[in-house]
């Protein structure tokens, strides 16, 4: 195999691991597991897919979202709303959704050209208050604080999606494809350009990278993503209502992926996944939950700032590489 | 790649190790509870399996009850939804398809009691659920035979039959103690699905009464400082402020009202007297409080020391809202009364059972359930005059919803 060759797989490996780690969630069902663990393993899988945009925003452009629950409700009110008033089933919803979550990103991202930094954060986790106090308030058009219902199945080939191994099914395949986007992203000519506004805005303007328009841009990525991911959602619970995409989740999808890692494939997977199933594996609750996640978020600024999986892979190669600290990190400074 | 492998395998292995198979046991009904054991709502959450723990074992220390000539005992299955709508619905999905509940009970949050009917109507387990809000979804084709509410019980009076009560009792209570009849009131609310619910009720029941009622002001739920609300409701210098709905945050409300001088009484919806006196509280002016529906720390009702005995005894706390459980607990009894007369745990016999009944609870020798599934009892209202003495009395609700 020629060396071009062997660089034009090199992606491709990087890939691998992920699309083996959801094959065997994918088969989880042979195990016959409990409904309890399939309807929380769904609830993750619908946040992974939001987070896989939030790494694109965060991991790979550097710009930190305190609202992006609020752009998956807009995507789950958009499909609740479209059900009622339109008759607009599933599928069709997906799309118009996605539409509607980066167009309402693109409006939150508009201000990035201007502020930046904490103050930037600040104003994503002001959209998602403001998003939820539009929603209270938004009387029968919304739902109010009550909420919508959606009461429409989602149908595949005729197939009655209800159930919940088909649902869980459904939204693995909704992440392999977000991860595998995700991974186009990385790997494409545009993600080269996000990381560098990333590690040097002015330096990235004065090669003639229109830095405004990607930043606008991912902002857009980021919401399609949370756009389907809220076209799940609504139609899981079958009944949304604003708390559920107030600033507060928001935090936790933030928690998410900077604990498993913004900057790698596996990391929004590994995020959704450890902060869904750990207060039920040590059977936290929410305030121990808390205390848990906050401990682990500064342990991962600490120690590990590329998140648990940039850690553990850090870790791998050293074990196996043999090669000197001083060595392996001048060999990842390089990449 | 092997290192991966092995770790993903490891993984599929450990969640597998969730799996685990329904049990099925002779002789016993698993009743299922969803409710807020931790997080924010637990305040009202501990009361709902205490109350119906609290049921189960009186009924089973009874001897348990006879369906089809057997005797069968009942099991709680309860379940925590750390004021999560996914953990809720993760236990709802457990209980109706693992467990395999014939009842379910809860959650006491509006929102997560709705999605939870989307898993426990089809399902076809009946569940009663103490939000008023249930209203909204409760109506003659939604609770019909097949259709998708049939099997949905709201175990909490119609709103406006809660609100004509309080909104009554109160008045009737404050008249004496202010020496004058009170005529303008202001609410403060929470803003939330139940408190835009509960205010628009209780709004119309204070005007049946005859009041003047300038503004309801909301808060938003989490608030711990009230002044800039306190100060515009002083503004309007009303006789009554009616805090709605949460008791712990009306008990954080109000030394800041009393300290503002914001009214000349006060009202604290779902505060117990209980509590008032635990707590050691006082006010220079009168403040009336109401119970959901009775209250355990002074009552008017015969039975309901008898029930609060019990239910502190087995170790439930002293809480704001402790009242709540008997949302719950009768509904126990009521429903093992219904399989009873069905002779059947059949869904569809048994909410016939439901509709037919007319059961002795606690909070009501006469619990009946109307065509669209709706409780109908009187509420508790008290009074602690600037003394620090309570009075309280029970108060009948309106035969009809005010006209707006």
């Amino acid at each position: 195999m020629n060396d071009s060759r062997r660089a034009g797989l090199k992606p491709l490996r990087s890939l691998l691991p992920v699309l083996v780690i959801l094959a065997l969630i994918a088969a989880v069902p042979l195990f016959s597991p409990s409904n309890r663990f399939l309807s929380l393993a769904i609830s993750a899988g619908i946040n992974v897919i939001a987070l896989y945009g939030l790494s694109v925003l965060f991991g790979q452009t550097g710009i930190l979202s305190m609202g992006h629950a609020a752009l998956v409700g807009i995507g789950a009110y958009a499909a609740a709303i479209l059900a009622r008033d339109f008759g607009v089933g599933f599928w069709l919803a997906l799309p118009a959704a996605a539409i509607a979550s980066a167009v309402f990103a693109m409006i939150v991202g508009i201000p990035s050209l201007r502020v930046g930094g904490h103050h930037f954060v600040i104003m994503t986790f002001a959209f998602g208050q403001l998003l939820a106090i539009v929603l209270t308030n938004g009387g029968d058009y919304t739902g109010a604080a009550t909420g919508l219902d959606v009461t429409d199945h989602v149908t595949l080939f005729g197939a009655d999606m209800t159930d919940l191994t088909r649902y869980y099914l459904m939204v693995v395949a909704f992440v392999t494809v977000a991860a595998v986007a995700s991974w186009a992203i990385i790997h494409s000519s545009y993600g080269r350009t996000l990381r560098a506004i990333r590690e040097n805005e002015k330096l990235a303007a004065s090669l003639g990278i229109n830095v405004g328009r990607h930043k606008i841009g991912a902002f857009v990525v980021s919401g399609v993503f949370a756009g389907i991911s809220g076209v799940l959602l609504a139609y899981f619970l079958g009944h949304i209502s604003p708390s559920q995409f107030s600033s507060f989740p928001s935090i936790y999808l933030a928690l998410m992926v900077m604990i498993g890692g913004a900057r790698l494939i596996e990391g929004p997977l590994a995020g959704g996944i450890l902060v869904a199933f750990l207060p039920e594996v040590l059977n936290l609750d929410p305030v121990q939950s808390r205390i848990v996640y906050g401990v682990c978020l500064i342990a991962v600024i600490m120690l590990l700032p590329d998140g648990l999986i940039g850690g553990i892979v850090r870790a791998l190669r050293g074990l196996f590489s043999g090669k000197p600290k001083s060595e392996r990190d001048a060999a990842e400074a390089r990449q | 790649m092997k290192t991966v492998l092995k770790l993903a395998a490891s993984a599929a292995l450990c969640l597998g190790a969730f799996a685990h198979p329904a049990l099925a046991e002779d002789n016993i009904v698993k009743i299922g509870v969803v409710a807020a054991e931790s997080g924010s709502f637990v305040s009202a959450g501990h009361t709902l399996p205490a109350g119906v723990g609290l049921a189960v074992k009186q009924i089973n220390d009874a001897g348990g009850f006879k369906v089809g000539g057997k005797t069968y005992k009942l099991e709680m299955v309860k379940r925590d939804d750390r004021t999560d709508i996914a953990t809720a619905i993760a236990a709802t999905q457990e209980l109706v398809r693992d467990v395999k509940v014939q009842a379910i009970f809860g959650s006491e949050t509006h929102d997560f009691t709705l999605a939870m009917a989307k898993i426990t109507q089809p399902a076809k387990i009946i569940h009663f659920a103490g939000n008023s809000t249930l209203a909204k979804i409760l109506t003659p084709d939604t609770v019909k035979p097949g259709g998708e509410d049939h099997y949905l019980f709201q175990s909490e009076p119609q709103e406006f039959q809660r609100s004509g009560s309080t909104a009554r009792g109160v008045l009737t209570l404050l008249e004496p103690l202010l020496g004058f009849k009170p005529k303008k009131s202001v609410m403060i609310v929470g803003n939330d699905a139940t408190g835009q619910f509960l205010s628009s009720y209780y709004y119309k029941a204070l005007k049946a009464e005859g009041q003047d009622v300038p503004d309801i002001i909301f808060y938003p739920p989490d608030t711990t400082d009230f002044s800039p609300f306190l100060t515009r409701a002083k503004s309007l210098n009303p006789d009554v402020i009616h805090f709605w709905y949460n008791g712990d945050s009306t008990l954080t409300a109000l030394p800041q009202a009393v300290e503002l001088g914001a009214a000349k009484s006060y009202f604290l919806f779902g505060v117990d007297p209980g509590i008032w006196k635990e707590k050691q509280l006082s006010a220079d002016v009168p403040v009336a409080m109401s119970c959901v529906p009775v209250c355990w720390g002074e009552s008017s009702n015969p039975k309901s020391k008898a029930y609060f005995d019990a239910y502190f005894a087995a170790g439930a706390p002293h809480g704001v809202t402790s009242s709540v459980s008997l949302l719950y607990h009768d509904y126990v009894h009521f429903l093992v009364e219904a399989w009873q007369k069905a002779d059947s745990f059949d869904p569809d016999k048994t909410v016939e059972a439901l509709l037919s009944l007319h059961h002795q609870g606690v909070v009501s020798d006469d619990l009946t359930f109307n065509p669209t599934h709706q409780v109908t009892h009187a509420t508790e209202v008290c009074a602690a005059a600037p003394g620090g003495d309570i009075s309280c009395s029970m108060q009948q609700p309106p035969a009809e919803a005010p006209k707006s």
